[in-house]
């Protein structure tokens, strides 16, 4: 059977074995190292990595997702081995969950419209004996949401804070077309059952940093940076703190109500709302979230902590300010929302 | 960032000490620095109250502060920056009351008030990257190429005893029980390391007098446990889980143990007890509860696996805290002098969150068979059989007793202990305190005469109790302590095993023998000293260790 080696972004050496009729993926988690990853069909872009050598074949996957298939660019859930392979992973060891994640049915117990074609969703889980009730995350990080019956599975961040009620809420933007969304506007009611599988993700707080904060969310990327904010309510902390809530239109800027409750919890905190086509009425900043970005680091006396969670397009333009004004990659924690 | 406090701290060949961005104990540079400020500032604290407690108007208030900052800094207790910055404010507000205080105190008893210098009239930066721009003044080490590191070495030694000293004072001053002698003795010291001494003979001296007042407050400490709690008597406890929602309560404080009891009444939840909170079930108030069902786990370093397995809420109540992983950081909980960036403390005894998680977790769903160890050989048990404990050394059926007492750790170097106990001969009698315990306490070691060969004492601050009963052991030979036939056997990890290690020298008793290696701040100077003067000795390998003392009277 071939021998897989990963080598993490922080050199960590990891090997386990691979059939050739399986993908790395799978026999990573059949060797308990599970590595990040959501759609399991080609689609989603979270298991890409690099093969720096070995044979492989890649089997069928979207372009959208792999763009670079042509310089050894793999998505792990698609790629058998032909030989023994060493697989380079874009992020550290620390990314990877060594337990594996759970996975378990919760009803809708909320369905609401927020604005600017935009739902709020709460699920609950349904009480299980061996799993408890605790809503277990850390503010930033995501649930997948499965459809039962159906291939759909969609990653969606939670708005609220971990709690022990087993409760998550979520912000989710309707897409034209969409099939999660669709389901969501047209078939969805209270008391449906979903499938979750989580939590998942490494956008979280530097809670021990010292550093300003700038949180910049757009789009639905809003709500893992509302649940951070709301955490850093929580704890009453004082540190300078900005957010810049980048949408395209005016009626975009859902969760109004919701920043104001922050603004009165966090004293120190700074909004910038940055609308990019606003009607002529509008008088807050007219510009994208990257703009808004500029204009921030101009004001501040200290480089900040920077997250960013958004569109790769927001991504893109907000980590190009960053690099120009020569942050350290390490201050920037990001995530693309598909 | 420069800190050489504990037992695990970084050894490289230049010398030792955790000087990078990040300690061994993940305590990182930024709250290392803050400490080091806070520490500089209470030495200023002290200043003050030493004098106001001689002209007999103390601030009890300053004081208890004093005893609360000064174990956030023990090793494995709060990595929380923030909390040290408001900590770091809060210490210049009652500098500042204690100054004015001073000022009239003495002016009204007819006297000119001394101007104080150093800490007394330091001034902290009111953001933190002044406040790291302050923390070279307040480093252990400064001043080193001008005072040399036997100075440096014994004002740690003095610094870090006080630390273990403060700890337990709070310990007692949380059940309520306080000492004017306790007070002064803290405020002297911090006095004297604010005056930067520099005589090795009075540093020394300071180390003894410590020693001292650490007796005292283990004396309060167990006034406290036995008065709030009862006396404590053996028990056997549970080790194996019971089915149903459970809370583990780790760390030293018997008060915050009593405060989740309290709050778990009547809910179905089981209170497990971990580490140093394990001679809990000796106490027989706390053992009334029903709820408390037993032990979960060992010593305080293996408790990321153990408290990611655990299935239920976690409440950290002081030293040692390791960081909480992702697994299990919603549902811990510091109490108390404890902290980290991110986690829910409970700074008001209310326990009813600790309670909500504990609900939410699916809990135990089985019971294992039960297995018990027996704890609760305090003073009081000891000393009820000093009869049959007497006539068993006399009939040569008892020939020596070692005392194996002191914190467990991660090193390789600590299978000692465990070495150590296994092949302590079949006629002699092991007893027990602190942490370190947890190597071999699960074992069997028979008994003898129906005396259990392995007698758990308690806490590392129960060393009072044994020091009481060799006391009265040697009374009964009519002999001195270091005439018994009884070796000390200590591991130390951090610095409330300094204070007892103060507390032994200051005694005099002699032929402890010191492991699993020796404090990174004394120099060789130094341990020639502890060596010559007071018969310390490192630990070699447990059989020779075991041959030496079991021949001692021969050699
Ligand atoms: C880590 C992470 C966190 C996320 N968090 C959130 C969040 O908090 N809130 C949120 O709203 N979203 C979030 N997302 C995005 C979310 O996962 C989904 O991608 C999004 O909701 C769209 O899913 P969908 O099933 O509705 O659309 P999909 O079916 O995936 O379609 C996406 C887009 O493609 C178009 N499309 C689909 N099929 C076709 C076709 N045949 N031809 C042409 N066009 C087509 C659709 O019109 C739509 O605009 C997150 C994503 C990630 C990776
Ligand atoms: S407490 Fe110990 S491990 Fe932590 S920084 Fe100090 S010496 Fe290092
Ligand atoms: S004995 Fe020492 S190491 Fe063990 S828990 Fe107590 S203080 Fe920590």
């Amino acid at each position: 059977m071939p021998e897989i080696t990963l080598l993490t972004r922080d050199g960590a050496h990891l090997e386990f074995a691979c059939a050739q009729d399986e993908n790395i993926l799978d026999a990573a988690a059949a060797a308990g190292l599970f590595l990040p990853s959501m759609c399991r069909e080609g689609s989603c872009g979270l298991c890409h990595a690099y093969v720096a050598e070995g044979a492989y074949e890649m089997g069928s996957f979207s372009k959208d997702a792999l763009s670079d298939a042509d310089q050894a660019g793999v998505l792990l859930c698609r790629c058998e081995p032909r030989s023994d392979l060493t697989v380079q992973l874009p992020y550290p060891q620390a990314d990877i969950q060594r337990h594996e994640i759970i996975s378990r049915e919760a009803v809708i117990e909320n369905l609401a419209p927020a604005g600017a074609g935009a739902m709020a969703v709460t699920l609950r889980y349904t009480p299980h004996e061996s799993f408890g009730q605790a809503a277990d995350f850390v503010p930033g990080q995501y649930m997948e949401l499965a459809i039962p019956g159906t291939n759909i599975r969609r990653a969606y961040s939670m708005a609220n804070l971990p709690n022990w009620d087993g409760r998550f809420e979520f912000l989710i933007r309707l897409q034209k077309n969409g099939a999660f969304s669709t389901y969501l506007a047209e078939q969805a009611k209270i008391g449906d059952m979903l499938i979750t599988r989580g939590p998942l993700g490494q956008f979280v707080l530097d809670d021990a940093s010292m550093r300003p904060r700038c949180l910049i969310g757009g789009g639905c990327g809003f709500a893992p940076v509302l649940s951070m904010l709301r955490h850093l309510a929580d704890f009453q902390d004082t540190q300078p703190t900005h957010l810049i809530f980048g949408a395209n239109r005016e009626e975009e800027l859902f969760a109004a109500g919701d920043i104001d409750s922050l603004r009165s919890a966090l004293p120190q905190l700074g909004v910038t709302l940055a609308v990019w086509r606003p009607e002529a009425a509008w008088t807050g900043f007219t510009g994208t979230a990257a703009d808004a970005f500029v204009q921030y680091l101009e004001t501040s006396t200290q480089t900040p902590d920077v997250y960013v969670c958004g569109p790769p397009r927001l991504l893109e333009a907000v980590l190009a300010v960053a690099h120009e004004r020569n942050i350290p990659p390490e201050r920037i924690i990001a995530e693309r929302v598909l | 960032m420069f800190c050489f406090q504990c037992e695990q701290t970084t050894k490289t060949d230049t010398g030792a000490g955790c000087a990078t961005a990040k300690g061994v104990c993940g305590k990182d540079e930024v709250t290392a620095d803050l400490q080091d400020v806070l520490i500089y500032q209470l030495k200023g604290l002290g200043q003050y109250s030493a004098r106001l407690h001689a002209l007999g108007q103390p601030d009890a208030q300053a004081d208890s502060f004093i005893l609360y900052a000064l174990f956030t800094t023990l090793t494995n207790v709060n990595f929380n920056r923030a909390r040290f910055v408001e900590m770091i404010a809060e210490a210049a507000r009652i500098r500042d009351r204690l100054r004015g205080a001073y000022e009239a105190v003495a002016k009204a008893a007819g006297q000119t008030p001394d101007v104080l210098h150093g800490p007394a009239s330091f001034i902290p930066a009111t953001d933190p990257t002044g406040l790291l721009a302050q923390a070279n003044i307040a480093s252990v080490r400064a001043g080193l190429d001008v005072v040399g590191a036997d100075v440096i070495g014994l004002r740690a030694l003095v610094l870090y005893g006080l630390k273990g000293v403060a700890a337990y004072a709070h310990h007692a001053e949380v059940l309520g029980e306080t000492r004017e002698a306790i007070a002064v003795g803290i405020a002297h010291a911090l006095d004297f390391l604010a005056s930067e001494p520099v005589d090795l003979e009075e540093l020394l001296e300071e180390s003894l007098a410590l020693g001292r007042v650490n007796f005292t407050v283990m004396e309060a400490l167990d006034a406290a446990n036995t008065g709030t709690y009862g006396t404590p008597s053996p028990v056997a406890v549970r080790i194996t889980p019971v089915a149903g929602k459970a809370i583990l309560v780790s760390g030293h404080d018997m008060r915050d143990l009593e405060g989740v009891l309290e709050a778990t009444k009547g809910t179905g939840i089981n209170v497990y007890t971990h580490g140093e909170v394990l001679p809990a079930h000796s106490y027989p108030k706390l053992r009334a509860y029903a709820h408390l069902v037993g032990n979960y786990g060992g010593a305080w370093q293996n408790q990321q696996q153990e408290f990611a397995a655990f299935p239920g809420a976690i409440v950290m109540t002081s030293n040692c805290l390791v960081e909480p992983q992702a697994l299990y950081r919603n549902r811990i909980f510091t109490a108390g002098p404890v902290g980290w960036p991110g986690i829910r403390h409970i700074g008001n005894g209310d326990f009813s969150q600790v309670v909500q998680a504990a609900l939410a977790q699916p809990g135990f769903s089985v019971t294992e068979p039960e297995k018990t160890i027996t704890v609760g050989f305090g003073r009081d048990a000891v000393l009820g059989v000093a009869g049959t404990v007497i006539d068993a050394v006399k009939s040569g059926a008892i020939k020596h007793f070692f005392l194996i007492g002191g914190c467990d750790g991660a090193a390789p170097g600590r299978n000692y202990y465990t070495e150590f106990a296994e092949a302590a001969p079949k006629d002699t009698v092991l007893l027990t305190l602190g942490c370190g315990k947890y190597r071999f306490n699960k074992e069997d070691f028979g008994d003898i005469g129906g005396i259990p060969r392995l007698l758990d004492m308690g806490q590392c601050n129960d060393s009072y109790s044994a020091l009481v009963v060799a006391q009265a052991l040697a009374k009964a030979f009519d002999c001195g302590v270091n005439d018994l036939p009884l070796s000390l056997v200590v591991s130390w990890f951090e610095q409330k095993a300094a204070a007892v290690f103060l507390t032994l020298l200051a005694l005099g008793v002699r032929n402890v023998r010191l492991g699993p290696t020796l404090p990174a701040f004394l120099t060789p100077t130094l341990i020639d000293i502890l060596v010559s003067r007071f018969g310390i000795q490192p630990i070699t390998t447990a059989e020779a260790d075991i041959t030496a003392a079991l021949n001692r009277k021969a050699a």
